[in-house]
Formats: C-alpha cells, sequence, structure tokens
C-alpha cells in the first residue's frame, strides 16, 4: 500500500502552517512543542479542516488537492483514527464499537463477523466483547479504540497522543500492541506524541514539528547526536549553546552568547549564527582545574542534582547552563559536592557539534540536518 | 521597615473584626436564607393549592356521568389524535432543525434563533389570528389552497397546525441543547470509520440523545394537550371536529361548571402522569444512557 505524501499551506492564528512530509510503511513519531500545529495538521489529513492550498495523498487516492478543487469525504478517506480521549461510542458494546466501521460501509455480516472477532481476538478482547465500553479500564478501552481504528482495513492509521491517558505500565503494553500492529498492517502510521518514552521506543523514524513546519526528520539516534533546534535538543536531553562561529588568525572558535569560547570540529561550518551541541554524557566533572590537552572548560557553580538509579544527572550553572550527567561512582569520587558547589565542566572539541543558524533560530536548520544526515 | 510596621498596624485591627463576625453579618446571613426558604415554601402552595382545590371538587359520581357523555369521548378522541399527529410533525420538523442549530455556526444560525424565538414570545391569541391570516379561505396562502379544495380553519388539520406552530419553536431549542451535548469527535470518529451522514445520525447522535429526545416528546405531547388560545381562533370550538379537552372545558364552564372541574381534574391526573414519566426518562444515567 503506498506513502501518505502531503504538501500543505495553511494559515493560523500565529504563523502559517507549511509542511511537507512523506510517511512510508511503518510507524512514524511526530514530536513538536505544544501549539506547533500537530493537531492542525491530523485534522487537515483527516478531512475535519481545509487547507488553504496543497494535497494530500495516500499513495494513488488523492485525499485532497486544493488545485483541482478536490477533497475527499472523511467518510471516504480510508483513515483509522485514535483520539486522545479515545471517542469510543458509548451506547455501544466493545464487539459494536469494533464492528462500527464495516457496518457502516456494508460489509456483509458474515465478512464483518469474521472479521471482527479476528479483531477482537487480535487485541485479546474476547471475553469483553459483550461488555459495554464504560466499563472497561483504560487499557482496555485503549485497545478496543485500536480495534475499532483497525477492524475496516485502514490504509493510514493516525494516533493522537494514545498514551497520554494510561499509566506507566499501560503505555508500554499499548506501544507492544502499537509495534505489532503497525508492522502486521503494512500502512504508514503517525503517532504524535509528548512522550519521549514514546520516541525512544518508535526510534526509527522521528518528524519534529515547529512552527507549522517540519524542522527535523530522522532517527532517534540522529535527532540525539545532531539536534536542530533547541526544541530537539531539550527533547533528547542533550546540551545546546547558542552563539557564533569566530574565524580569527588564531583559528576558529565557536563563542556562545554568554562570552564562553569553545572548540569543534568545524567541517563545512561558516562563520556567523550558529549552535553548538554536546550530550550530558559526554561532559566531565572536576573540582580542580585539570592540565593536558586543549579541552573545552566552563567553570560554574552546581545548581541541581537529580539522581535515578545508576545515574546523577547535574545542572552546572556558568557563562552557560550545562546539564551533565555521570554515573553514581563518579559523582562519589568527586565528593558528593553540594549545591553551590564549584566545578569544571570539560568536554572533548570531537564530542561537540556546530551547526550554522539561518534566518530565525530553530525555524530553518542547514539542508544537511532536514534530510537526516550528519551521523 | 517603618512603613512596613504602619502597614501591618493598619491591616491588624481589620483582621480581629473579621475573626469574630459582629452580630449583624450572623442575623443578614439568617435573613438572607430564610427568604429563600420562605420563597420557596410561598411558591409551592401556590403552585399545589389550586391543584388540591381541583382534586377535591371531583365526585366519583360526576366522574362516572362524565364517563358516559359522548362529547366527552369526542373531545379526548380530538386531542389524542390531534397531539399525536402534531407531535410527530414537531419531531419531523423539529429534529432537523435542532441538529442544524446544534452543528453549524454562523449568521443564518442567529438568524434561524431569533425567528424561533419569535413564537414563543408571541401571545397565543396573536398567533391565533396570524395562522387565520395566512392559511384563512381569504389568506395569504390559504387563497392559493382553496381551488385545490383545501381549506385549513376549523378543521382538524388547523388544530394541528397550530400546535405544530406554537410548539416546534420550544422542542427545537431544548433538542438543540441536547445534540450540543454530544462530543461532535464522536461524529468524526463515526465518518472515519466510514459512515455517512444519515448512518452517523442514525446510530450514533440520534441512539446517544435518545433518553433527552423521549422526554421532550412527552414534553411537546403534554403542551399539544394544554393549547388553547391559538387553536381557539384558528381552528375554533367545533364539536367533534376541532373541540379538544381544553376547549370543551371552556365551553362547559359556561354551562354546567361542575363538568369542567371534573374534566380539568381528570387532565390534571393526565398531565401529573406525563411530567412523571419526562421526569424519569431525564433522570437516568446520562443523556443518553448507555445500556438500554
Amino acid at each position: 500500500m503506498g506513502d501518505l505524501q502531503l504538501e500543505l499551506n495553511h494559515p493560523l492564528r500565529d504563523f502559517e502552517l507549511q509542511t511537507t512530509l512523506v510517511v512510508p510503511r511503518g510507524l512514524t513519531v511526530l514530536i513538536g512543542p505544544n501549539g506547533s500545529g500537530k493537531t492542525t495538521l491530523l485534522k487537515l489529513i483527516t478531512g475535519q479542516m481545509t487547507p488553504a492550498a496543497g494535497r494530500i495523498a495516500l499513495g494513488d487516492l488523492s485525499l485532497c488537492d486544493t488545485s483541482r478543487n478536490r477533497h475527499l469525504p472523511l467518510q471516504d478517506r480510508r483513515i483509522g483514527m485514535v483520539f486522545q480521549d479515545l471517542a469510543l461510542f458509548p451506547h455501544l458494546t466493545v464487539r459494536d464499537n469494533v464492528a462500527f466501521g464495516l457496518r457502516a460501509q456494508g460489509v456483509p455480516s458474515r465478512q464483518r463477523e469474521t472479521r471482527t472477532t479476528a479483531m477482537l481476538e487480535r487485541l485479546d478482547l474476547t471475553d469483553l466483547a459483550a461488555a459495554p465500553v464504560t466499563t472497561l479500564s483504560g487499557g482496555q478501552r485503549q485497545r478496543v479504540a485500536l480495534a475499532r481504528a483497525l477492524a475496516p482495513l485502514p490504509r493510514l492509521l493516525l494516533l493522537d497522543e494514545p498514551t497520554s491517558a494510561l499509566d506507566q505500565a499501560g503505555r508500554w503494553e499499548l506501544r507492544r500492541w502499537l509495534a505489532e500492529l503497525v508492522a502486521e498492517m503494512e500502512i504508514p502510521s503517525i503517532l504524535v506524541t509528548h512522550d519521549v518514552a514514546d520516541v525512544a521506543y518508535f526510534r526509527k523514524r522521528i518528524a519534529v514539528m515547529e512552527g507549522g513546519r517540519i524542522t527535523q526528520e530522522g532517527s532517534y539516534h540522529q535527532l540525539l547526536h545532531a539536534p536542530a533546534t533547541p526544541f530537539v535538543a531539550n527533547f533528547a536531553g542533550v546540551n545546546f549553546l547558542v552563539g557564533e562561529v569566530l574565524q580569527e588568525p588564531a583559528g576558529t572558535r565557536f563563542r556562545a552568547a554568554g562570552g564562553l569560547d569553545l572548540w569543534a570540529p568545524f567541517d563545512n561550518i561558516e562563520p556567523g549564527p550558529a549552535c553548538l551541541t554536546i550530550a550530558p554524557w559526554e561532559v566531565a566533572l572536576y573540582r580542580e582545574l585539570p592540565g593536558g590537552s586543549p579541552r573545552n572548560v566552563m567553570p560554574g557553580r552546581l545548581q541541581e542534582v537529580i539522581r535515578t538509579a545508576e545515574r546523577v544527572r547535574v545542572t552546572l550553572l556558568g557563562s552557560e547552563k550545562l546539564v551533565v550527567e555521570l554515573s553514581r561512582e563518579g559523582f562519589g569520587e568527586l565528593g558528593h559536592p553540594e549545591v553551590g558547589a564549584p566545578l569544571f565542566a570539560v568536554f572533548k572539541a570531537r564530542e561537540t557539534r556546530v551547526m550554522n543558524i539561518r534566518g530565525r533560530s530553530g525555524q530553518s536548520p542547514p539542508a544537511a540536518v532536514r534530510k537526516g544526515g550528519l551521523s | 521597615m517603618n512603613r512596613l510596621a504602619k502597614t501591618v498596624a493598619s491591616v491588624l485591627p481589620a483582621r480581629r473584626q473579621v475573626l469574630t463576625p459582629p452580630r449583624s453579618s450572623r442575623i443578614s446571613n439568617q435573613l438572607f436564607q430564610l427568604i429563600l426558604l420562605g420563597a420557596s415554601l410561598l411558591l409551592l402552595l401556590l403552585i399545589l393549592t389550586p391543584m388540591v382545590a381541583l382534586l377535591l371538587e371531583v365526585s366519583p359520581a360526576r366522574l362516572l356521568l362524565l364517563g358516559r357523555d359522548p362529547a366527552t369521548w369526542s373531545a379526548l378522541r380530538v386531542t389524542a389524535v390531534s397531539s399525536v399527529l402534531s407531535t410527530t410533525l414537531v419531531l419531523l420538523l423539529g429534529l432537523p432543525v435542532a441538529y442544524a442549530l446544534s452543528r453549524h455556526l454562523g449568521r443564518g444560525r442567529q438568524l434561524l434563533e431569533t425567528v424561533l424565538e419569535l413564537p414563543m414570545v408571541l401571545p397565543p391569541v396573536v398567533a391565533g389570528l396570524g395562522l387565520l391570516l395566512a392559511f384563512g379561505r381569504r389568506g395569504l396562502v390559504g387563497s392559493f389552497l382553496l381551488p385545490f379544495g383545501i381549506q385549513l380553519p376549523f378543521t382538524l388539520a388547523a388544530v394541528v397546525l397550530a400546535q405544530v406552530f406554537v410548539l416546534t419553536p420550544f422542542f427545537v431549542k431544548r433538542a438543540a441543547l441536547l445534540f450540543g451535548g454530544i462530543d461532535r469527535q464522536l461524529e468524526v470518529a463515526a465518518m472515519l470509520l466510514g459512515a455517512g451522514p444519515f448512518y452517523t445520525f442514525f446510530r450514533l447522535t440520534l441512539p446517544l440523545c435518545r433518553r433527552g429526545l423521549f422526554a421532550e416528546t412527552i414534553m411537546t405531547l403534554a403542551q399539544g394537550v394544554g393549547l388553547f388560545g391559538a387553536v381557539i381562533l384558528f381552528a375554533g370550538n367545533l364539536p367533534e371536529r376541532t373541540r379538544t379537552l381544553s376547549l370543551a372545558i371552556y365551553g362547559a364552564f359556561e354551562q354546567d361548571p361542575e363538568q369542567a372541574f371534573t374534566l380539568a381534574a381528570l387532565m390534571l391526573a393526565g398531565c401529573c402522569a406525563l411530567l412523571l414519566a419526562g421526569r424519569m426518562l431525564r433522570r437516568s444515567p446520562g443523556n443518553g444512557g448507555g445500556h438500554g
């Protein structure tokens, strides 16, 4: 079955949605800050909203093409959707919810029954078939929503923050179901989420939307190592420093906004506004300034300490703010410093990444990054 | 520091006052509660006293006598036939309009809402006169109907038309609220599953508010039974044709008040039954009520 291809322009209150996106078979995770246009994008795809200009196609099926004034009605788009609040039909049983689409499309009753039964079985809902949906638990309701969306064999699956209402155990269970089903169905699928764990689980293909545009696409790995915008860096937990690249006789340097000069690999980087990223686990902490090979150093004071099972996450505030992650042993070797203790953050030049920023920061990253290159 | 101390000093006495409420505010609280209670009791009395008075006036002998009077039965028949017909028409006409009102925004909606409110504020007598001038023999529309042999005034059809005219706006307003209470997302979900607008309406929207709609239908039925002003002007008070129970009571009152009282008591009992039925439906869980 075909990929989802879209190219849309649609003015919103604060900005214009300008999205070009190809979603191949399998699951693509769509992340982005609140109000970046994710929900609008879903509404444009389903047909709840009509774009000002552009086209949407599912393989050879054109859902919408403003140049030909074509707008396929909602009921003919063959889109399966799982809504954030699920939107299960409260007056129907589990079975009737799942069978709703097949019945509405006039599928003959024997075929309908077979398909419904199979779907219930597939999602482990057989025992609940006769139960009213209002009596189910959160996880069960999620599975009914998924079964209902998939029963009529859609050509595209949209999931709008499906895990947000679940507890942690329920989220992992749903992720497992989702991964299996999307692989079986062999259809393109978009998962909108705010949960880092979703991104980590469905790590292969992530698209980032900010201000109505797709600002970065790639694997989780690529996002971690070369975040193109502060949002991505933040999301991935990577330090993101804004500044500029200076070319001087003594060599090229990156000068952060706070005035800190840093070394980095400057391949294919032009002087001017740029950003530098460094992963928290690539930064080391010292009580005293170490000697030796030239490295990047930022003196600062300990601002916050967060302990997890094996790691310690530390925020160091100097001329910039750096998040540092180290093992519990490493933290112990430092002598368990208290908040306010003076420390030195040290990291190697080759662990950093520098990218030019064009125009407004975060709006238009370099082309190489947008393609998911730079790995 | 000095200024701060002054501020604190100026605040403190006020604080102390609040901590121990003076007698006057306690009295005003009690007075307020008393007024609420008193007004409620007064209104209850005002409504219930005439009801009780009516019921006390009825004697089993009069009831028996009434039951033997063919005029009673014909009025009952006219009432039943007209209000069932008008309620059906109100549903057929009102449901689509109510749905449109609840789902479509824009200028047309405001216009429609305003026009709908007109029959609601109009004195029924004025409504009856208006109907007469529109559908009467020489009326705006009536004169065109006459060549086809259609004469509306002073027929059962006129009773029904008057009821539909007065009652539909009320029904539409309340049904629009019911439709408005249904999550739009559910309908989007149905349509994305491949359901067209008709399927979505009849299999999702309507079942979801069926209890509420049933209660509203009963309300319409009860209102239709009681309609007077518009009916008597547009349809007249012709025995066996347009004389409903309400008109029969009015007619009887001039000749035989006892009979009027007995008829009225009967209607009271009927209305109580309808009201109870409506209440029970509305109180059931959810507006839609999931499981039968």
